[in-house]
């Protein structure tokens, strides 16, 4: 009795803990919820007559062509993946894991240019098969092919999803589905994706957070989204007001997917037997055979292949010019204001989260959702939002320099990208049975014993998965870095950008090329740790 | 928590320690190369050391309004002397007095009010295809929105400042009705859907998608001088045509990338000197050269490629008309339809 009160004031003491760091957090995003209610409507009436139509549609749109493409270059890959005895069956797995390490934009951009008029395809054609030329000369620059790009960049966070999840669902409930007649199709598509679906869920969710953010890629294809008015709003119009309008709209929409996500999720609460078989692959019909190695082939070679050799290619024309030193220094920055920022997300994170199991509070989960919101709101607009509240502090009451320090840009990191650290860790600990943490309190346990002795060792993989997701999205962050930066201090995305803009996008290659290089090294460690975990030694 | 807080105060002390005696702050929108040259020739001219920002104007301009009289910087850098307007009149600059940048500078190009000055200028012109737009054919932007046009003109989207700007022009010059049934004309006559950058319309042109591009003069130059020999083809498949050039008409539009200097300004007489550095013949050789703007320094010739289009005649308007008229000219992109 005495020990169980004594957790009960420890756990209250946690929990007032993590609702003094979620204001903290959520700050930002009061601000403009401030500004949002106090706000006069003449602006926003001509967005509402002239714009928010167009706007809606093409969001829409976009995101559900991103989706639909998402889904069939991840979950089929990961099938096959998962269970057959395919050649090459490891390389693919990396390959399907690596566009993760490319910028959204980057890929656009380098799409458009391989296929534009003067890229290496159409002058290919014209030169040697001007029949096929004609038929290649079209306008690429369309919402659809955006989408399919898009695509091609993000469909990895549902690949890995279902990855994931297919290899734990082991063998138990394919064998029992075969027993009971079912072929392996419709094993699959009555069994092991109804099951796979929060995991998926759950990818698709980061999918449609990006697309709602994406800024440069949509701008370039001339697509109108929620994303480009806020800019437009904000920027050109000088109107924070209709901005922030339009932001909230987004919020809502993501609000709405939060809930839609935590539902479907609750109505299937299981959890995995770690322990259960491990699946046997199958071995393939020569039929089958080269299906399935198209399935795989596609999206990694149009996803990683192409793109990551086209930029080789520019970079190595172009290194003469490059000034090496300048390039060192962008790294160095690059990778340790990534690294800095994405150690401390992982330990908010695990503040946030590992309370929320400990103390089982509703009040809890539902913080730890609420920070999530950040991830839904473009950069740009957080970023303004610490300005508009740091400027009101800085004026009254110090005489220092908030604002473009590093102190700043790190705050707007943590707000935004909170959601990706917390996600893979909150995975893992929900497929912990709660029975765990229960013995270990009975057994007198203080919650940071809890932590050391019980969760870090269980959760490590998931730690360091949060941990390299994080890194690897910092590492291609660029419109908070743009806005907040202290003075001369530059990274690779904005470098990369800065070239990309002003239309050159050979010069611009080199940068590029290291973000995504460094982002394949994080990615191959971590591959290799989630390999010892999954069925793949 | 503690650690946070720990973090915190540790970033507050690091901010503390700002002043430099010797020092320059810029917030700058311009991120070429040419610009990186620029700044090293003048520490080691002057050893005052140049210190940057670089984001877009606008974001530039919410930050200055937000910093209020603790900003950092001296100097605020565009490429789009209606941003430089907009921040006259939020009250974030202050006037410049320099006889040595009055002597540099073509006093056309000069504000009226003396808050900003140029450093360099462009034009927004028309490119045509060789083979199917005839030179004859082609006379005033009001003449874009001819019906001869339908399904022939390519052009980026009016999210675009230079785009902006243009219309914004337009506007000061004939009105907000007649600004209006323009657009509304030109969007009639769009090859398809406005997207991607200039360079993209140029490209486009060759490809055979629309006849004629209303783009920025410099990218022809960066195009005809790039790296890539299909690029090279694909700007020698079109010709450069200034608008606006009879007589009684307005001149070609211009813009100027200019600087403000900050209302606050810590070190305002090393901001100054830089000013004048950067207005010199030696700094203007340099912008010329590598980036095909026109010089604001009258004493210096363009780039030879820019040179071969021959000289032209600018539209007199006072620039900070290009930002007075800007939400105008938003509003009626909105209406028209120019997406």
């Amino acid at each position: 009795m005495e020990i169980n009160s004594f957790l009960k004031l420890e756990y209250k003491r946690w929990t007032l803990g993590n609702l003094i760091l979620s204001l903290l957090i959520l700050l930002p995003l009061f601000t403009l919820l401030y500004k949002f209610i106090f706000f006069d409507g003449s602006s926003f009436k001509h967005i509402f007559e002239n714009l928010i139509f167009d706007y809606t549609i093409n969001t829409f749109y976009l995101t559900l062509i991103t989706c639909f493409f998402s889904l069939i270059f991840g979950i089929f890959p990961a099938w096959i993946i998962s269970n057959y005895n395919l050649k090459g069956r490891l390389f693919y797995d990396l390959l399907l894991f690596l566009p993760l390490s490319i910028p959204s934009y980057i890929m656009a951009f380098t799409y458009s240019d391989i296929l534009s008029f003067t890229g290496p395809v159409q002058s290919f054609f014209r030169d040697n098969l001007p029949q096929i030329s004609n038929f290649l000369n079209k306008d690429f620059l369309q919402i659809e092919f955006l989408g399919i790009l898009l695509a091609l960049a993000l469909f990895p966070y549902v690949y890995t999803a279902s990855r994931i999840s297919f290899s734990y669902l082991g063998s138990n409930y394919v064998n029992l589905s075969k027993n009971l007649g079912l072929s392996s199709f419709q094993t699959f598509f009555k069994v092991i994706l109804p099951l796979s679906k929060p995991a998926i869920l759950s990818g698709l969710f980061l999918v449609i957070m990006e697309v709602l953010n994406e800024y440069g890629a949509v701008k370039y294809f001339g697509v109108n989204t929620y994303t480009t008015g806020i800019f437009r709003s904000w920027f050109s119009m000088g109107d924070p007001d209709s901005a922030i309008q339009l932001a909230c709209i987004l919020l809502f929409l993501v609000l709405f997917l939060f809930v839609f996500e935590n539902k479907s999720n609750s109505k299937k609460k299981f959890h995995f037997k770690v322990n259960s078989k491990i699946q046997k692959l199958n071995s393939i019909g020569k039929g089958k055979n080269f299906i399935f190695h198209l399935i795989c082939f596609f999206p990694s070679f149009f996803g990683f292949i192409i793109p990551f050799c086209y930029i080789l290619f520019n970079s190595i024309s172009i290194i003469e010019k490059t000034d090496l030193f300048e390039l060192l220094k962008l790294i160095f920055n690059s990778v340790g204001i990534s690294v800095f920022s994405s150690f401390l997300i992982i330990i908010i994170s695990i503040i946030f989260l590992f309370t929320e199991k400990l103390t089982k509070s509703k009040l809890n989960s539902f913080i730890s959702q609420l920070i999530s919101l950040g991830y839904a709101i473009p950069g740009a607009v957080i970023s303004l939002g610490l300005i508009i509240l740091f400027s009101g502090i800085q004026n009254n009451f110090f005489s220092i320099t908030i604002i473009g320090s590093f102190f700043l840009l790190v705050y707007a990191y943590i707000v935004r990208f909170l959601a990706v650290g917390i996600s893979p860790i909150k995975s893992n600990l929900i497929k912990q049975p709660d029975s765990l943490n229960d013995t270990a309190k009975n057994l007198g346990l203080g919650p940071i014993k809890i932590f050391q002795k019980i969760q870090l060792p269980i959760s490590k993989l998931a730690l360091i998965s949060a941990f390299t997701i994080t890194f690897v999205d910092l590492l291609k962050e660029l419109p908070i870095t743009l806005i907040l930066r202290p003075f001369n201090f530059d990274t690779l995305a904005t470098q990369t950008y800065q070239f990309a803009i002003e239309e050159m996008l050979i010069e611009s290659s080199i940068y590029s090329l290291f973000i995504i290089s460094i982002g394949c090294i994080m990615l191959l460690i971590l591959k290799r740790n989630l390999n010892k975990d999954l069925d793949v030694s | 928590m503690k650690k946070i807080i720990l973090l915190l105060l540790v970033t507050l002390s690091i901010s503390c320690n700002k002043k430099n005696l010797n020092e320059v702050n810029l917030y700058s929108q311009r991120h070429y190369n040419v610009d990186k040259k620029q700044y090293e020739n003048f520490e080691k001219l002057t050893g005052i050391k140049v210190n940057v920002v670089k984001a877009n104007a606008d974001e530039l301009i919410e930050r200055l309004k937000n910093e209020g009289k603790n900003s950092p910087a001296d100097l605020f850098i565009t490429v789009d002397a209606g941003k430089l307007y907009k921040a006259t009149e939020l009250g974030l600059l202050q006037k410049i007095d320099s006889e040595i940048i009055n002597k540099n500078v073509d006093p056309k190009l000069m504000d009226p009010n003396g808050f900003w000055i140029p450093i360099t200028f462009r034009s927004r012109i028309i490119v045509y295809s060789k083979d199917r737009v005839k030179k004859e054919d082609l006379d005033t932007y009001e003449d874009l929105a001819n019906e001869k046009w339908k399904g022939r003109i390519l052009v980026r989207s009016s999210s675009n400042s230079y785009n902006q700007a243009l219309l914004s022009s337009i506007i000061a010059n004939h009105g907000l009705d007649l600004a209006l049934e323009w657009s509304k004309n030109i969007v009639q006559n769009f090859a398809r859907d406005p997207k991607g950058n200039d360079r993209d319309q140029v490209k486009a042109i060759a490809a055979g998608q629309g006849d004629l591009a209303i783009v920025n003069s410099y990218y022809i130059g960066l195009l005809l001088s790039s790296e890539k020999e299909e690029e090279i083809k694909a700007g020698k498949s079109i010709k450069v045509f200034f608008p606006n050039q009879g007589e009684g008409q307005t001149g070609s539009h211009i813009n100027a990338s200019g600087i403000g200097l900050t209302k606050n300004s810590p070190n305002k007489l090393n901001a100054i000197k830089l000013l004048e550095y950067l207005t010199s013949i030696e700094a203007q050789e340099t912008y010329v050269n590598t980036s095909f703007e026109y010089p604001a320094n009258p004493n210096v010739q363009p780039h030879e490629i820019v040179k071969e289009w021959g000289d032209f005649k600018k539209d007199s308007l006072d620039l900070n008309n290009l930002g007075k008229f800007r939400e105008d000219a938003i509003l009626i992109f909105d209406k028209a339809g120019w997406k």
